[in-house]
């Protein structure tokens, strides 16, 4: 079997599960995933996940939104299984206090997948082992979690992080047959043939850019842009009053450039004259401003250059989902996966070697 | 003195990405994102004390041997 993936939109905890077990069953099962809407409560869909896939390793997170095959959906559960044609073997570990002492709890987490694995990550080869991660999306812990990871391995991880339904109230994320807060989960995953990572975000550069002169990092907040207040500057560069700066944050963000590519940084609200961030900058980061395109029409050219893939996992910004939601695409932009294994959801953020805003991340895996 | 932030991380993108082009990349976005843009460094630049810091913090981070 190489990836069975369903969905559930029955309310009640238990049949949904069973609904998705019913049709997620094959004997060689190596991975289950699977994201929720918080309607669900986390700690019971965990333990009837855990008990419907007994021996199996399980990790999910709940969310904003839902991705399946061909829709995008909303209050419900969906799921993949990752059979023996893909997947080798694979472990997961939990990243518990994420918040409070991550570079300790990510080497924790790491020392129990070395010894899942019976070799430490850091030598795993990062073309045939892959890593997935979910994060408590209100942690505020996620530029730490994957800088942490980063230090220890070369192996890529993809993930997001976990959504409550735009109540920014509590998220949680799944381990077995336990739910957390404040915590991670990661998944590593030896493959059996080369797997893709797509990132896709639906900007062009603008030739004018900011430094960051004066940052709060912990609190994401950027005092200062160029030497002035941060509103200001900001307006200036993407040619607007600043009393009008917050009706264009979700079609002007700033992106750090890396070798032509833009890693998103999303602007959340002005406070007097800083601006909040959904990711942390850093004091003398240059940004460039950036205009956004077509979601639909980039995201369907990105998927365009994947060769026929066996299993598609999607971590896609709530901000993206919530404008194709304005613009009446969610429709179209679901039909884009249609005919492609595929399983995702609307995260508070994603993680691709750092923290991103505004993006897609996608593991892509083949036989 | 100049050149020493450079030369760290230099180091640091040889031994974690072994001449692996993809891994190359990738430690250079996990420096820029740690504040260190291996492109802003020449072996001119000077070795501001607390930029070279920096570097040396990332080179233990990431078990790099200088």
């Amino acid at each position: 079997m190489k990836s069975l993936h369903s969905f559930s939109l029955v309310p009640d905890t238990t049949a949904a599960v069973r609904e998705i077990a019913d049709r997620l069953a094959a004997p060689d099962i190596r991975l289950v995933v699977y994201f929720a809407s918080p309607r669900h409560n986390p700690q019971a869909l965990a333990a009837a996940m855990a008990a419907s896939f007994p021996g199996v390793p399980a990790l999910g997170c709940t969310t904003a939104g839902e991705l399946v095959s061909g829709r995008m959906l909303e209050h419900s559960l969906v799921a993949m299984a990752l059979g023996s044609e893909l997947v080798t073997r694979a472990h997961i570990a939990t990243v518990r206090h994420v918040a409070a002492d991550t570079s300790a709890e990510v080497a924790r987490a790491f020392a129990t997948l070395s010894d899942a694995f019976g070799a430490p990550v850091a030598d795993l080869d990062p073309a045939r082992f892959a890593g997935l991660v979910l994060a408590d999306g209100l942690s505020g812990a996620e530029e730490r979690l994957m800088d942490a990871i980063g230090n220890r391995t070369n192996i890529p991880f993809v993930g997001g992080s976990a959504g409550d339904d735009v109540k920014f109230e509590r998220t949680h994320v799944m381990s077995g047959a336990e739910a957390h807060s404040n915590a991670a989960v990661l998944a590593v995953i030896e493959t059996t043939a080369p797997f893709e990572i797509l990132k896709t975000q639906s900007f062009r550069i603008l030739p004018r850019t900011l430094v960051a002169t004066k940052v709060n990092e912990p609190r994401r907040q950027v005092l200062e842009f160029n030497g002035r207040p941060a509103v200001d500057a900001y307006a200036e560069a993407v040619g607007v009053p600043p009393a009008e700066l917050a009706r264009h944050f979700m079609s002007n963000p700033v992106g750090l450039i890396v070798d032509g590519e833009p890693f998103v940084r999303s602007p959340q609200r002005v406070e007097n004259q800083s601006v909040y961030f959904y990711c942390s900058i850093l004091e003398g980061t240059e940004l460039a401003v950036l205009q956004s395109t077509d979601i639909v029409a980039d995201t369907g050219a990105a998927l365009a250059k994947v060769k026929a893939p066996d299993a598609v996992i999607d971590f896609d910004c709530i901000l993206r989902t919530l404008e194709l939601r304005q613009k009446g695409q969610s429709n179209a932009y679901g039909a884009l996966f249609a005919g492609i294994p595929t399983i995702g959801f609307s995260t508070y953020g994603e993680e691709y070697i750092g923290h991103l805003n505004q993006t897609a991340t996608m593991l892509v895996l083949h036989s | 003195m100049a050149g020493r932030i450079k030369s760290v991380l230099d180091e640091i993108l040889r031994q974690k990405s072994g001449g692996h082009p993809t891994i190359l990349l990738a430690t250079k976005t996990k420096l820029i994102l740690k504040g260190l843009n291996p492109d802003k460094f020449t072996a001119a630049s000077p070795d501001d004390p607390a930029v070279l810091t920096k570097a040396l913090d990332a080179a233990r981070e990431m078990g790099i041997h200088l």
